[in-house]
């Protein structure tokens, strides 16, 4: 009796390991083809065209160049690109979070008239992204002079809805005892959402900073449309280049995606948290 | 009444701070500048037709008219639609399994499993497109070297983004690779809070793993659902990245078969000046986009308070 419950209790616990071990084969290959892609960019960045588009499968480069690289900074200006971009992601960035840090203190803890219609104004916002208004927009930046320039390029994506409203959720948790306390200690309205309301909502503060520096990172329609001067041109403009030329330089073109996306990849791997739960918040680009 | 005068008082009694003053009145200049301003603007100039330059005068609905007979508005319009349609169903369907598999992983295996499938997700749009319209390569690609090798179809008819039956399909293919890290993150998210106990009554009542599944997680899934069927929805009316970035030029090609709504409206504008008409595509997609962003807020909103 004993040795069939035994033998029984075996078959069981075997079953469940052939299962977990097709889970994790399963799970294993899935993963794998998933960045697939990515490593063969980083990869085939090294090889020389001819063998990046080959009949012959090999990931690894049969000879290792550099030639794309140099290429890529003499030719397409890749380095005035990189200024361009970390100029723009890194402005709109700064001004969003100031501006959604006070913007949803105003919302979510001081009182004053009109104060919904007001958030409903805010929140109208999403309803007309720059895509929508595109043309306005342009029109506008014209008739302040801002092509071709940054005010041009940021302006627009100053304020975000989206953060106003991440940043009043936030803020709803924190007691209003403490806000009351510091106020009656004769702290101005100013005073504490600078060192009362500012730290206690840190984490927001990165997973929003993430966000925003990522979306303009990758902001694709209003660039083109404003800026026609090679100098200011952002890296997706640059990378566009390549569209119409990708068969002729498909080393360089994966060259320049290697250089575009590595940089987001290894701040990624030191903040996967902050990025995961930033990003799953939104699932969405702007 | 005697509220109403009460409160009205203590407004009074308490002027509003220079905090209040500055961040209100800079939220609303803001605004009114990028946001109301250009939106009336804008349905003025779809009564218009202009250059921005020499021309521009009064012609009333002819832009609108003019849309209803557009061959390519109503085809991007169809693309969009079809791109909501792929890219949500499939989207969705393909992270719940993966959430489902990652599920019943633990400790650092999950973590890692989680790490590679949203790796994809934090890169940068326009360049995984340049990445994947070289796999994409006609006849010779790694994909067309794949795809023969595994079910002997031949090479020659493996033209990908260079073939109007297939040019779309290959870049919501795209599309739904790059997010399907997010996705699959908001689904363990949702499924790691609902209670083991409720899988556990189940077991005793006999229900099997699928039954399970469809009885307790996907209904409580739920606010994930709604959320994820929102956001991707808008997106595909949005889109235009990576389809301007894998058709080359012009974009939209080959002949059309690739084009959306935000790629004909800036072509129309910025190429064929003409701004009026630019003006009316983007009020259709304004309208569609309306009932979405309500959906989603509503969706955000319960997220949050769930």
């Amino acid at each position: 009796m004993a040795t069939v419950t035994a033998t029984r209790w075996n078959r069981y616990r075997a079953g469940l390991l052939t299962r977990r071990f097709f889970l994790h084969l399963v799970l294993i290959i899935l993963g794998l083809s998933m960045v697939f892609p990515l490593v063969w960019m980083v990869f085939s960045s090294f090889k020389p065209s001819l063998e990046v588009i080959s009949t012959e499968f090999h990931l690894f480069p049969q000879t290792w160049t550099l030639r794309n690289y140099v290429r890529v900074f003499d030719e397409v200006t890749m380095g005035r690109g990189y200024v361009n971009s970390l100029i723009m992601s890194g402005f709109v960035t700064f001004f969003v979070l100031v501006s959604a840090t006070a913007g949803g203190y105003l919302f979510a803890k001081l009182k004053f008239k009109g104060r919904d219609t007001l958030f409903f104004i805010v929140l109208g916002s999403v309803m007309v992204p720059p895509q929508i208004v595109l043309i306005p927009l342009y029109i506008l930046m014209s008739r302040f002079g801002w092509i071709n320039s940054y005010q041009g390029l940021i302006f627009p994506f100053i304020m975000n809805a989206f953060g106003i409203f991440l940043m009043r959720q936030s803020m709803y948790g924190i007691p209003n005892d403490l806000l009351e306390a510091a106020r009656m200690d004769g702290a101005s309205d100013f005073r504490i959402y600078y060192s009362v309301i500012l730290p206690l909502v840190r984490s927001s503060i990165a997973v929003l900073g993430i966000l925003v520096f990522l979306w303009t990172w990758d902001e694709f329609l209003w660039p083109l449309v404003t800026v026609s001067n090679n100098e200011m041109k952002t890296l997706p403009l640059l990378m566009a280049h390549f569209t119409q030329a990708e068969q002729k330089f498909p080393g360089e073109s994966l060259a320049a995606s290697t250089l575009v996306i590595g940089p987001v990849l290894v701040v990624y791997a030191f903040f996967q948290r902050h990025f995961v739960r930033g990003l799953s918040m939104t699932g969405l680009k702007g | 009444m005697a509220t109403q005068v009460m409160s009205l008082e203590k407004h009074r009694r308490k002027p509003l701070s220079s905090f209040i003053l500055v961040v209100a009145l800079a939220v609303l200049a803001y605004y009114t500048l990028v946001g109301i301003w250009p939106f009336v603007y804008n349905i003025w100039l779809t009564f218009r037709k202009t250059d921005l330059l020499t021309e521009n005068k009064w012609i009333g609905l002819s832009n609108y008219a003019f849309m209803f007979t557009d061959p390519i508005f109503w085809k991007s319009l169809w693309h969009n639609v079809y791109y909501l349609i792929v890219t949500v169903a499939v989207g969705t369907v393909t992270s719940l399994i993966l959430a489902a598999l990652i599920y019943r992983t633990k400790g650092v295996a999950r973590k890692i499993y989680t790490a590679m499938f949203f790796a994809p997700v934090v890169t940068s749009m326009v360049a995984v497109s340049l990445v994947w319209t070289l796999l994409y390569f006609p006849k010779i690609g790694l994909f067309a070297q794949i795809i023969s090798g595994l079910f002997g179809v031949s090479r020659d008819k493996l033209v990908f983004l260079h073939g109007t039956e297939t040019a779309l399909l290959c870049i919501m293919i795209m599309d739904i690779w790059r997010d399907t890290g997010i996705r699959t993150v908001i689904f363990l998210a949702g499924m790691d809070e609902i209670p083991d106990s409720l899988y556990e009554t189940a077991r005793i009542d006999g229900a099997s793993q699928l039954g399970q599944f469809f009885r307790i997680t996907l209904p409580l899934l739920t606010p994930q659902l709604a959320f994820i069927a929102a956001v991707y929805s808008i997106n595909a009316i949005r889109v235009y990245v990576p389809i301007y970035m894998m058709t080359g030029s012009p974009p939209g090609g080959p002949a059309n078969s690739t084009m959306v709504l935000t790629l004909h409206m800036y072509l129309s504008a910025f190429y064929g000046q003409r701004f009026g008409y630019g003006a009316a595509i983007s009020m259709v997609m304004f309208v569609i986009l309306f009932g979405l962003v309500l959906a989603e807020i509503r969706a955000f909103q319960q997220r949050w308070e769930y």
